[in-house]
Order: C-alpha cells, then structure tokens, then sequence
C-alpha cells in the first residue's frame, strides 16, 4: 500500500451530523435517566471500578463514516498504539478479524485478561528496605510493564495519570512513585473523585506538593493550587482566596512515621493537625475537608471539559473540536464521573479513526521506547538500559519536568530529541541482532508502519536491503528511523 | 535554498509543494568559517539562567537590615554570613562569586522586578516572562523575536545553534521563526551509523530522503517538521563535529552539578565559533513550599559555583566581554514565611545580570517589606524594563519593536 492509497479520504461528514455520527441521540440518553432527578440513581450505578457498566454501552459508531480509516489492519494497529503501546502482527490479526464494537471492548475489558505471565517476568522490587528500592529499578520495571503488559490500556492510562496527577522523584521517594504508580493502575479507568480523593493521601503526592507540611495554624498552598489549576478546573475558575481556604481543608493527613518522610509509605489522618476551623471557598461556607474540596471541584463543568480534553488529546488529536469536548463532558458528568466511559466513547467515536486522528500524535519517548522493545525484544539489562535512553528523549519516567507533566506534543521534536530517538532505535535493534520481528521489507512495514509508508521509504527500503543483505539489524534500525515510525 | 525559515514563516501550516530538496552539508563548514564572532556585527552573546519553580528573593538578595524581614522569616532569615552590598542589603552567604563579580564591577542587580496584577502560578507566570506579554500564550519567545530580527537584518549564521539550549526541550523564550537547538552533549549530536559486523554504514542520505518525501506526504504539521528538524539537526551536527574536538575548558566545574555541566556546555557551544546569539539554561528546585533552607541554600551555591566557573572559562577563552548572563525567575516567594518553613508563592524578585558588558551596581528600588498586597511584596520595576535595556544597550535590537510597547531603559550597561 502506498501513502496515497492508504490515506483515508478527506471528505467531511455532512454539517448536520455529529463528527462521531451517534446512532445513539444525546436525547435517548436523556430519557434513559442520566441527567436531572435520575441521575442521583445512575451515580449509584457508576460507582466502583466494575467495567461492566462500561462495556455494556460500547457501540459501533463507526461504520460507514466517510473520512474513517477502511483497512481493517490499519485500523486495529491504529488502536493498539493508541490505547497500548504498539503491537505484535498477530495481535494487529486477531483485532482485524472484529468489529468496531468487540475491539474497543477488548482494549478496555482488560480485566478479563491474566497478567500473570508479566508478573512472573518482572524483577522484584526491594520494597522492605529503609530507602526502599533504587529509582532506576523502579522505572526499568515500569517500561517492561508497557512492555510486556497483556493488558496494554491499563498500562497506558497508568502512563496518563501520571502525566497529568504528577509527582516526581525530584521530592518524592522510589518506593512512593511505585506506590502512585500502583494507585494509577488499579484506578485506571475509576471514577474521577474517588481518584482525586486517593491521590489526595497518597505518600508520593502528598511529598511532592507538601501537603505532609500542611498543617492547622500553618497551611501550605501547594497542593491546593495545583489541584485547580492543574488537575481540575484549570486557572480562571478560582481566586487567590479560594487557594487559601481550600489549603486549610487539606490539612490533617500526614505521612506515619520516620522523619525521612520520602520513604515513608503510609499516609494518616490526625485530627490535631486539621482546621477544623469555617473556610470559604467558592461561594459556600463550612467546615470543609479536603475531601469536600475534592467532591466541589470535580462536579464543575470546568473539570469535566478540561479532563476531557487531557484524555481526548492523550488518544486522538490535538485541539478537539468543541462539539466532541462537550459530548464527553457530558458523558463523564452523566456517569458519575467515570474516567472509562469516557475512554469508551472516544474509542467509540468516528473521530477515533478518522484522517484527522491518523499519525497525529507524536510518539512519547515512553511510547516510542516501549513499541521499539515490543518490536527488538530486551532483556533485564536491556530494559535499564532503555529506560535510561530516555532522558535524553525528553522523558524520564516518574520524572516529569514539573507539576504541569511533558507538555507533549510537537514539543518532543526538535533536533536534539529527533536524532536521540533515530539512534536509539538504532541501539536497540543492534542489540536485537538476529531477532528481527520480520525479514522482509514488506513484513517489516507491514509489523512496524501499517505498510503505509512513501514510496521514497520503500524504494530506500529496499535498497538497503539490496545493499546489505545479511544485516538484519541495520534494515530493522531503517524501518524505525523512518518519519512515519516517530508519529502513532 | 534552506526553508526552514520560509516555512516557518507561514506558521507551520502550509507546505510547500515543490520546493527544492535543500542540500545542506554543503554550507555547514561554509558557515562556522563565517560566522566567527568577530565577524558579525556586534557578536554579543546573551545567556539566560532560568531559576524554575520561584527563586525566593528574600533570601538571595537579603534586606538584612529591616526588621520586618527578621519578623517574618522566624526560621528562614539569614542572619550570619550576608554578603554586604551597602548598610541596607546582602548576597546570599553561599553566593561568594557573584560577590567578587559585584566588587569587580561586573554584577548589576534589579531590585524588585515583576510586572502588574501577578499572576500566582508557575506556568502562567513563566508564560509572561517566557513571552514578555501579560497575557503569556504560545507566540514567539522574547528572545525568539530577537531571532527573527536577526534574520530580517540578515545577520543570522546558517544553522540552527544561534539558539542553543541546554536540556532536551527548547524553552519558549527561544521559540521563533529561526531554527534553535536543544543540545545535551556535542559529542552524541550526531546520528550514529549503522554497525554492520564491524563496519560502519552511513545512513545520513537515505533517512534523509525518507524525510523529504514525508514533509509533504506525511500529516501537517508533522511531515514537515519532522523534515525541517531533521535537517537542522544534521546541519548543526556536521557543523560541529569540524570544531569539538579542541574545546578544553579553561575553569574547573563543579562536578556532579546539572547547572555546571549545562553552562559547559553552552561554553562549549560558544567557544566552537558557530555563531551561537541566545542560549538558555535552567537551574530547577525553586519551588520550597516547605523545608525550604537546605535546598535553597544547595542551590544558591550549585548557582553561584557553576557560574563563577563559567565566566572564567569564557574568559580564558577570550570571549569574556562578550557575553552577558541574565538570571530570571517566574515570581519571588511569599514575604512571610508558612508554617512548613518554607514560603508559598509571591511575586516580585531581584534580577542579576553578570559579565563585562554591565556597569555594576543596584538598579531600582528594593520593594516595602511592610507595604504588601495580600501577603505579597509591590513590584518595583517592570521586567520589560530589563529586558528592554538589554535588548537595545546590550544587543542593539529595537526594543520596542520586539516587546510591543515602550519600557523604560535602564542604564545597566556599558555601551
């Protein structure tokens, strides 16, 4: 397949159709009871981290839209490395031979999925110690994770949370960022507040923006701060008064035990610390929690567009169009907040696959690390080895460069991280020698770029190969510094 | 012949069909011969150290005398080992190289800079500086503005390390219409040949041309920036590896201090006669919330040796009078100290500016300690000020062209 042939045409879905073409209309929605008087009765059902609620609604919203993508290997391997972190070709198979609807319920029915094969992979962490386990374990043990994840969503909105509920090892200890990173896992795809309440106590968050130190009679802002302008709503939805009380009702919870409060995993709440004092914040008056604060913020229209757009950009494209932010606002207000359901409607949406969604992200280094080993293989050595190669990418993992995460984007192109990347890719399929995933130019793009490729790469391709015929590794390398290889 | 600067031109929008392939090794050793610093027009280099995350200004320039700031830092307050700039105000006692500079003449300090209504968070906050614009935003960097004058009056070298900094992000001041270079190490910017059972392949041209072909075919923006960095990249790479081998710095840095090694770098970058205009880097861990005196004192120290090491080397180098090193912070900390010691989010802060090119001294007024707005100090000078003085007494850069609006100059430098 050439370029030409394999983008999808561009021809815009009529105006008055929806860009996902809901054959489900915002208004049986309605009527279904998820809005108004009915919806105190669906926040019962969402509650918990039960996908069924979730799976029960996915459909086909895809078929027949005119700019989505038709090859069905094209759109499988679209959402394997979206959702996850690349492919195998038989996993590109085995999700080609389903419809619309059973791909996006494989992606997010993880749970279904045994991961025992992983974790009797992965090393074992030295949790027990003072100063818990050594910060480069930690990340190597990560990235095998994406790796070698049978549960490949799971891992991804891992990576997610973390670029959005960030702490980072510049403050917060290893055995606390595995402690996060654990919290992100199981609460994957939960509902926003109960995770936003669970971040609140968690050791590397409550390190990483003091709220350890917030105590009656001595509030400290961080947290509070960036809880609004980073997490939820977004700056311009709160005032400077509104930082200050809030940080009043964040106190209380403190980190047990030992003044090395960076390897302490254990978080509690002492009523002597904790103002039990009247705060004003955003037009109410009481005597607030921080889990008040929480259960005011996230109900705002603010947050669930601001959160909905952080996952649509994470997984389609950037600059949603305001249609598409307003219809999954609507979904995570409707379902109590549900971080799956929204996920759900995005795979479900014809914008998913659409043109305008295909090659339009720019791999993460995490990504493109992580579908580079998937495609040479590692080993223990292999996996520090990458993890630490990702530094001069741009991303070191529970690193981020501060409390905002990796901007992203085009952002992780420039000519620095560009040939960091192309030779990484080299290193690792030298490192690969002989366990190519493929041994033609024509398997190798098929695995690796969709076998949608220019003309140029192929001819180039092929020349190599021509050229060089015993080596393996330097054709591999070719494929994975091509152009097309750094977009997902 | 080079589009970079053409397209970018546009804004990263439309491409170009049939513009021609541009061949670009054949002027990267052209250029460094060129652009050797004598033979530019002015040949001033302006380097930027951003103190992330909140500098606490208090505590670097120290009104040791007042009262008021003995009251409100109770744990936080130096009192022993402030360096004396006059009966009034100290350095920092770990800032013993900025010390000698200022006895040398060479150290002007801006006293409570900022801009008005302060914006409280970090990325705000580092927009507006990063941008000069209240309104902060994604256009063009404030030295990224300077870039495109440079290439408007036609004096830019023909590759991409006139903006150079040192990490793995370009930061937004730099942003511009020119090509800017986020460097780590000259010795790994280059892209590695193939191994081929000991032999090495070349692979510059056919990955180039996969580039190329994609800048147009691929989605925009993507395509064509892929292809445009690419060819920076292998540009600046080509143009490098004709001068790296014979830098030897002339100072010992720090070893085992990120700002250290970032300012090598840059002298590196510098001392190899490529042309470099603007650099950038960044010293992070600012932002003290709460135990804030060991770490700031850390960085106070790692600051003040990586730069004492810096000019020594730049000088040894014979560049010492022309470079100008500027510090800036996107706000200074809470006046009063919070109950962590540490100190929550403020706004206005001292400024330095270090080198030859500067007449020593303090500049504006050091803002009440009593008189505050929320907690917070009134800033004093506008930072668009500074940057206003520099770019016309320093770059010979039309300031209020480039900062689209008129700011008072101060007269913080030599002619």
């Amino acid at each position: 397949m050439n370029m030409d042939d394999a983008t999808p045409s561009s021809s815009p879905a009529t105006r008055s159709t929806p860009i996902w073409r809901r054959p489900v209309s915002r208004r049986v929605v309605l009527a279904s009871g998820a809005a108004g008087a009915g919806a105190a009765a669906l926040a019962v059902l969402w509650k918990g981290t039960d996908l069924s609620q979730i799976l029960n609604r996915v459909r086909d919203l895809t078929h027949a839209y005119p700019g989505a993508l038709s090859d069905p290997r094209v759109r499988a391997a679209h959402l394997l490395r979206r959702a996850g972190f690349g492919a195998t070709a038989a996993d590109v198979d085995r999700l080609a031979a389903m419809t619309s609807t059973m791909m996006t319920q494989s992606v997010l029915d993880y749970q279904k999925t045994s991961n025992a094969t992983l974790e009797g992979k992965l090393p074992t962490l030295d949790l027990t110690s003072a100063k818990g386990p050594n910060a480069g374990a930690v990340q190597a043990w990560w990235l095998q994770r994406m790796v070698q994840t049978a549960r490949p969503l799971e891992e991804k909105m891992t990576l997610f949370w973390h670029g959005l509920l960030t702490s980072g090892l510049d403050k917060s200890g290893a055995g606390q960022m595995y402690v996060q990173n654990a919290l992100f896992r199981k609460m994957a795809l939960a509902n926003f507040d109960d995770l936003l309440k669970a971040v609140s106590k968690d050791p590397a968050m409550m390190v990483y923006l003091d709220t350890e130190n917030n105590r009656k009679g001595k509030p400290n802002e961080n947290y509070a701060r960036e809880l609004m302008e980073l997490f939820t709503t977004g700056i311009g939805h709160y005032t400077e008064d509104d930082v200050r009380e809030s940080a009043r009702a964040f106190t209380g919870w403190t980190l047990k035990g030992g003044t090395q409060l960076r390897y302490t995993m254990q978080s509690v709440f002492n009523a002597r610390y904790f103002d039990s004092g009247q705060k004003a914040f955003m037009g109410k008056t009481g005597n607030f929690t921080g889990d008040d604060i929480v259960e005011m913020l996230v109900p705002l229209r603010a947050t669930a567009e601001r959160l909905s757009t952080h996952l649509f950009t994470f997984f389609a494209y950037q600059n949603p169009e305001p249609e598409i932010v307003r219809h999954l606002a609507d979904t995570f207000q409707q379902s109590h907040y549900n971080v799956g359901a929204v996920v759900r409607e995005i795979f479900s949406m014809d914008a998913f696959y659409s043109a305008k969604a295909y090659r339009a992200l720019v791999k993460s280094p995490a990504e493109l690390t992580a579908q580079t080993l998937r495609a040479t293989g590692a080993d223990a050595k292999g996996f520090v080895a990458s993890a630490n190669a990702m530094a001069p990418m741009g991303q070191v993992l529970f690193y981020p460069p501060n409390v905002a995460g990796w901007p992203g984007g085009t952002s992780w192109i420039n000519s620095s991280t560009l040939l960091n990347r192309i030779n990484f890719a080299n290193a690792a399929a030298q490192r690969a020698a002989g366990s190519s995933p493929a041994r033609t130019v024509d398997q190798l793009t098929a695995t690796l770029l969709d076998g949608n490729v220019t003309s140029t790469t192929r001819d180039g391709l092929h020349a190599f190969a021509t050229a060089h015929p015993d080596d393996q590794a330097g054709l591999l390398f070719m494929a994975m510094a091509t152009p097309e290889y750094q977009l997902n | 012949m080079f589009s970079r600067r053409d397209f970018m031109k546009q804004g990263l929008l439309p491409v170009f069909a049939g513009s021609a392939v541009p061949t670009i090794f054949a002027n990267g050793v052209a250029a460094a011969a060129a652009d050797s610093p004598q033979a530019t027009p002015n040949g001033r280099i302006l380097v930027l150290v951003q103190l992330a995350g909140g500098n606490d200004g208090l505590n670097t320039l120290i009104p040791f005398q007042d009262g008021a700031y003995h009251d409100a830092r109770p744990t936080l307050r130096q009192d022993t080992g402030v360096l004396t700039l006059n009966n009034q105000l100290g350095l920092h006692p770990n800032l013993k190289g900025l010390k000698a500079s200022w006895d040398a003449g060479q150290l002007a300090i801006v006293q409570g800079v900022g801009y008005p209504h302060p914006n409280l968070s970090h990325f705000a906050s580092m927009s507006i500086w990063e941008t000069a614009s209240v309104q902060g935003g994604i256009g063009d960097g404030w030295l990224g503005r300077y870039l495109n004058y440079l290439d408007q009056v036609g004096e830019s070298p023909n590759h991409a390390l006139e903006g150079v900094s040192a990490g793995s992000l370009v930061p937004p001041e730099l942003r511009s219409k020119t090509p800017v270079t986020a460097l780590q190490s000259l010795q790994t910017f280059r892209l590695q040949p193939v191994n081929e059972h000991g032999t090495q392949v070349d692979v510059e041209n056919p990955v180039m041309k996969f580039y190329g072909a994609f800048k147009t075919a691929g989605p925009a923006p993507f395509g064509a920036l892929l292809d445009t960095t690419l060819q920076e990249a292998l540009q600046a790479s080509n143009a490098l590896r004709t001068t790296d081998a014979s830098y030897q710095a002339k100072a010992t840095y720090p070893a085992r201090s990120p700002i250290a090694s970032s300012l090598k770098l840059v002298a590196e970058t510098i001392v190899s006669g490529l042309g470099v205009r603007v650099a950038h880097v960044t010293l992070g861990g600012f932002d003290n919330h709460s135990k804030e005196k060991p770490v700031h004192d850390k960085l106070l120290l790692d600051l003040d040796q990586a730069l004492a090491a810096f000019m020594q080397d730049l000088a040894g180098h014979g560049y010492g009078d022309k470079v100008l090193v500027m510090t800036w912070s996107e706000f200074g900390r809470r006046v009063k100290e919070n109950g962590s010691a540490g100190t929550d989010h403020g706004t206005a802060a001292p400024m330095f500016l270090l080198g030859a090119p500067v007449k020593g001294g303090l500049y504006g007024q050091q803002p009440s300690l009593s008189a505050l707005d929320n907690g917070n100090l009134k800033f004093t000078t506008d930072f668009r000020s500074v940057y206003a003085s520099v770019l016309q007494g320093y770059l010979n850069a039309p300031a209020s062209e480039l900062l689209g609006g008129n700011y008072e100059i101060l007269p913080l430098l030599k002619a």
